[in-house]
């Protein structure tokens, strides 16, 4: 699945996360030189040896005025501690170590001790102290200018290492944010690509359900085609089988009673055929959302009633008078649409004759729930086994072993699908002593 | 130029002083002035000696090692010498001058120092007297504005 073009990118990432690493070790690197730079600087702060050296040279210089304007010898002696104190502090630890750096502490070394050596407290010679300062204060003016340079080296120095550190701040910073966006880039290319793959596998599932949708219909299509041409065949054999009966020569004189029985036979194959293309127009109006149910409140006792006048009417070779009919006194209302109710009885009565046996009872009864106003129709038929309980309202599904009875195999499917447009259902439960009972419930109509 | 003639006469007039003022009497090494008992007090090493002495090692900007010192805490000196104020200034013997908060003394076990690694101090060092702050102890005072307040050769305190 990874191309060349995958690698390159899965290559450009890790180069890009390397680049960001870099930097952020670069930065860290320089954090640490920062903070040791802040701390010499700190330290240098301290030290401040312009102004120690002038503080030497300043007290050189007040020993020298005392000695010369012959003071008092106790304020000679506070000028004498104070120089030597000064000379104490260059010979210490990191004023010493800033004047070897200078070279300059070979100069300056000795002073100290000369100076001791000649102590007015233990009676030194003013004079050869005078000689002594007088050098010590030339030496130090000679060196002054040097102090001075060399801190200021050491400052600037200092300042290069920090415009240097400052420098590769900035360049890390630009890397870092360079890298980033490079980064953020690929990142947000890998989601755009992501979101298409995830579009086109939408569009590929949509495309596929469309084909299975398209089969289903066309398969459907040519199942009707052949249980038409099945259904078909039955009624018109029936009607060849009436009219040869009729117009065969050498049977005898054609009486008025078989003209009349077998016009009978006809008609009933006629209807039968008339409510199977009902059946199947109903069924394509339905597929193509051509069937709207216009709801309003009705009475399910006279909507049953009716259908089993219906059933009357239709059935001659059956015996209607089969049908029992328990409806309550009071009015059941539902809120449905009247000819879509119609057509679910019909339907659900007319399986019912149809897989009882001639003699069994059909029992119709109209009940209500909290929500519901229930119709039930139990047959004594043979009844299904779960299996078929579950395939029961698959199209073109045929009852086992009634598959030379007259039917589309639609008519549990249509029942159903009319009766939830109405917010209802047609449901199959075995009954108890043989036999199905298929159920039609409604939603009540809500009394205002 | 005229910065060290500056810096001269300011040396001789300190000269002067010392030699007119009481500060250089004999035994006196600290004298405090200004908001204190009776304006002005004087302490002795006597004095000194006969007051809490504490002692501690700390760095300092002047020595590559981590000196021990020892003395008097600078609290315990303004206390004795009854000082009510917010500020000192503190003054040396080169007449190097710097105000410091009394509060640091609260804050800090800022010693009045008479003695480094067990030698006493001499002028001729930083003596006699150093105030040494606790530099190791707290982060805060490895700080120039507090390396400041680290007089030696400390002659006089005014209390404000």
């Amino acid at each position: 699945m990874t191309g060349p073009r995958e690698w390159i990118r899965y290559l450009g990432l890790g180069g890009l996360v390397m680049i960001c690493l870099s930097f952020l070790g670069l930065a860290a690197w320089q954090l640490v030189q920062l903070v040791q730079l802040e701390r010499q600087m700190r330290i240098s702060a301290t030290e401040n040896m312009i102004w120690v050296f002038s503080q030497t040279q300043i007290e050189a210089l007040n020993l020298a005025l005392a000695l010369s304007e012959g003071a008092a010898p106790q304020q000679v002696l506070t000028r004498f501690d104070v120089l030597v104190s000064r000379l104490t502090l260059l010979e210490e630890g990191p004023q010493r170590r800033f004047l070897e750096g200078a070279g300059l502490s070979g100069a300056l070394s000795g002073w100290r001790n000369g100076l001791l050596a000649l102590d007015p407290a233990r009676g030194g010679d003013p004079e050869a102290l005078q000689a002594h300062v007088t050098a010590l204060v030339s030496a130090l003016r000679s060196r002054a200018s040097q102090v001075m340079s060399e801190e200021w080296q050491i400052q600037a120095a200092r300042l290069d290492r920090l415009g240097h550190l400052h420098r590769l701040a900035l360049v890390s910073v630009l890397g870092s944010a360079l890298a980033g966006l490079g980064l953020a880039v690929i990142l947000i290319d890998r989601e755009r690509r992501l979101m298409w793959g995830r579009l086109d596998r939408l569009r590929a599932e949509k495309l596929a359900s469309d084909l299975e949708r398209e089969r289903e219909i066309s398969e459907n299509h040519r199942r009707f085609a052949d249980l038409i041409a099945h259904q078909l065949r039955t009624p018109l054999a029936v009607i060849d089988s009436a009219m040869h009966r009729l117009t065969r020569r050498g049977g005898g004189p054609v009486t008025a009673e078989l003209i009349s029985e077998k016009a009978a036979v006809s008609r009933e194959a006629v209807a039968r055929l008339v409510k199977l293309t009902d059946t199947a127009m109903m069924m394509s109006r339905l597929e193509r959302g051509g069937v709207l149910a216009h709801l309003s409140a009705h009475d399910l006792r006279e909507l049953v009633v009716f259908a089993i006048d219906e059933q009357v009417v239709a059935a001659k070779d059956r015996d209607p008078s089969r049908i029992r009919q328990s409806l309550p006194s009071v009015p059941m209302v539902a809120l449905c649409d009247p000819a879509l109710t119609g057509e679910i009885l019909s339907n659900l009565l007319c399986n019912a004759l149809l897989y009882s046996p001639l003699d069994g009872f059909v029992d119709v009864e109209v009940s209500q729930s909290q929500s519901h106003i229930i119709c039930r129709i139990e047959d004594r038929g043979s009844g299904m086994s779960p299996d078929e309980m579950v395939c029961a309202f698959d199209r073109f599904h045929r009852g086992s072993g009634h598959e030379t009875l007259p039917g589309s195999g639609l008519g549990l499917t249509l029942a159903r699908q009319l009766a939830r447009m109405q917010g209802g259902e047609v449901t199959l439960v075995p009954r108890s002593g043989g036999g199905l009972t298929a159920a039609l419930s409604l939603p009540r109509e809500v009394s205002v | 130029m005229n910065l060290r003639h500056g810096a001269l006469r300011a040396a001789l007039l300190a000269a002067l002083l010392a030699t007119a003022g009481p500060a250089a009497a004999e035994g006196v090494l600290l004298t405090l002035t200004g908001a204190v008992r009776d304006g002005r007090v004087e302490l002795t090493r006597a004095d000194l000696e006969a007051m809490d002495w504490h002692q501690f090692a700390t760095s300092t900007s002047v020595t590559s090692h981590r000196p021990e010192f020892r003395g008097v805490l600078m609290r315990d000196i303004l206390a004795e010498a009854g000082a009510e104020g917010t500020s000192v200034r503190a003054t040396a013997l080169n007449d190097y001058v710097v105000e410091i908060p009394i509060e640091d003394f609260h804050r800090f076990d800022v010693l009045l120092a008479l003695s480094m690694d067990g030698v006493p101090l001499t002028p001729r060092d930083k003596g006699p007297v150093w105030i040494v702050y606790p530099r190791d102890d707290h982060a805060i005072l490895a700080d120039i504005r507090y390396d400041m307040r680290w007089v030696w050769q400390l002659v006089a305190l005014h209390v404000q």
